[in-house]
């Protein structure tokens, strides 16, 4: 599994995809944190969500991890790495595993970035900024967000493996389709994976999210929610792989 | 000494309506080339495939001294693929595909710059695979059929995308690998390319085996070893005596017989038997594709 790991690591930091995308994510982050830090005015209790969660990897690890697993049929890679590793399910959970590990070294990444400008923005303002303490613990609940959209992105590549189809189906549930629910359905949305659970882990404030009145899940507990949606997709996944012929 | 190195079984396998393989079974031996024709769409793919554990078979099984693929404790060490249409991703360089693929084997990274010598690739390395000719992606992808050092090999029609000295290469590099004991099983459309480099034949047609052994063999035919003899003067008698004899007696052309089934030493004696003085005495030997398209029944 180490070795499956490996490869399925340098896989990733061998396209110039992920390179690129990396930077927009630490560039988009870095813009939106330095915006905030610059032009509100938070408050001591505010502070810690407002600006240190602008950490935008959930979005690009998500997206990298259909373009990785969905690249395989793609580019029809998939036959030399199941050469290399026959048994599909330890494929499949190296991949999920990867991604997992990309979301959150990407997320720490960009976390620490934004707190380095962010702590720089609002110091210079005199305005509140939030202890070492819980602004290590918030940029551990990011990389634990950003980790578990990964895996959930690869095993939602491996049902839909038209690329187009499951990035545009991923963005539209994300922008769209979640964001409804949370405002028409707040007792569902908070279930939602890009958008109520994330924002559960992260701790951030359900009106962050588009609606006061919907009581987000506790990190552990939105974590574990979550989870539960990386497996509800993982197991017709990897059930799906196992059955199919690769001509 | 040869010993079984890849056996296929009764193996079948339906796609819809369409069979594509059915009760197929064959061996293929250590230290021996392999030719395995067919026309197109005759199942030579999708037999590889199944051996190689991507086409789940609907019956039967193919398996390596035994062992499916799947169960193979070191894969990528123990067998080496090429299969049509090897694919890359476009962007990742050469280097790194196979960096990859040695990874995921848990091969030394240090294979990787042996390979891509071995094949001729070490200069092209680090150039992404898009901007890479045809032929280039061939010799790439036999690299990474080459970085386990296998035990058996499996191209299907490796020759495809190469040039002529690409060609001789391939040749070069299938017989040397036979010679050090590995098994090679090559599909190839390309009858007179397979001829000069493999020992057994398999030749298949809509998924159903037509015929299998060393070469030599398969070129005699059903029928046999085939002589042509012509005789000096007395070519009516010799013929009389060769019915005779029981053997069955065709007319070829300029006087001379056609005699399939009997070894030209057998027709010699024959002829010296009755005192008939001989200008010629030769076995004919069939050309590969005159065989292939007798067994396939025309088809290409």
């Amino acid at each position: 599994m180490t070795a499956l790991l490996r490869a399925e690591l340098l896989k990733l930091r061998t396209t110039r995809t992920f390179i690129a995308l990396t930077l927009v994510a630490v560039g988009t982050s870095l813009l939106i944190a330095s915006l905030v830090s610059a032009l509100s005015e938070p408050t001591q209790e505010s502070v810690l969500t407002d600006v240190f969660t602008a950490d935008t990897s959930g979005l690009f690890i998500v997206v990298l991890a259909i373009v990785g697993i969905t690249g395989e049929w793609r580019h029809r890679t998939i036959t030399s790495s199941l050469l290399a590793a026959p048994d599909r399910l330890r494929f499949l959970a190296a991949k999920t595993l990867a991604f997992a590990a990309a979301g959150a070294l990407l997320s720490l990444l960009i976390s620490i970035s934004i707190s380095i400008v962010g702590m720089a923005i609002l110091s210079g303002r005199n305005l509140p900024t939030p202890g070492l303490g819980e602004l290590i613990v918030q940029i551990l609940r990011n990389a634990e967000a950003a980790a578990l959209v990964g895996g959930f992105g690869v095993a939602l590549g491996s049902l839909v493996r038209n690329q187009p189809t499951a990035i545009v189906g991923v963005l539209v549930a994300g922008f769209a389709i979640e964001p409804t629910i949370i405002a028409l359905a707040p007792d569902f949305g908070r279930f939602t994976p890009f958008t109520g659970l994330t924002a559960g882990v992260q701790s951030i404030p359900a009106g962050d999210v588009g609606n006061d009145d919907m009581h987000l899940l506790s990190p552990g507990l939105a974590a574990l929610a979550l989870l539960g949606w990386v497996a509800l997709a993982f197991v017709p996944g990897v059930t799906l792989l196992r059955r199919r012929d690769l001509n | 000494m040869s010993s079984t190195a890849i056996q296929f079984e009764g193996l079948s396998k339906r796609f819809g309506k369409v069979e594509a393989v059915k009760d197929l079974s064959f061996a293929v031996e250590s230290g021996r080339v392999t030719g395995f024709l067919g026309p197109n769409g005759a199942g030579k793919s999708t037999t590889l495939r199944i051996l190689l554990g991507l086409v789940h078979p609907n019956a039967g099984k193919a398996s390596f001294d035994g062992v499916g693929y799947e169960r193979l404790p070191h894969p990528s060490a123990h067998v080496g693929a090429v299969l049509e249409e090897a694919s890359f991703h476009p962007g990742r360089s050469g280097r790194n595909h196979l960096r990859v693929l040695a990874a995921a084997g848990g091969h030394p990274e240090a294979r990787v710059a042996e390979v891509l010598e071995q094949v001729g690739l070490s200069g092209a390395a680090d150039r992404r695979v898009k901007g890479y000719s045809m032929g280039m992606r061939q010799r790439l992808a036999i690299a990474a059929a080459l970085l386990g050092d296998p035990e058996v090999l499996i191209l299907d029609e490796p020759t495809n995308g190469l040039d002529p000295p690409g060609i001789r290469w391939m040749r070069d590099l299938v017989r040397a690998e036979a010679g050090r004991g590995r098994a090679v099983l090559v599909s190839s459309h390309l009858l007179s390319e397979v001829a000069q480099s493999v020992d057994d034949v398999v030749v298949i047609s809509h998924g159903v085996l037509r015929a299998s052994g060393p070469l030599a063999g398969v070129l005699g035919g059903s029928d046999g070893p085939i002589t042509r003899v012509r005789a000096i003067e007395d070519g009516d008698r010799l013929a009389a005596a060769l019915r005779g004899a029981g053997h069955t007696v065709n007319g070829g052309e300029s006087g001379s017989l056609l005699v399939p089934g009997t070894p030209p030493e057998a027709v010699g004696r024959l002829a010296a038997g009755e005192g008939v003085a001989l200008a010629e005495l030769v076995a004919v030997s069939r050309s590969l594709e005159e065989v292939f398209f007798e067994l396939t029944g025309g088809e290409s």
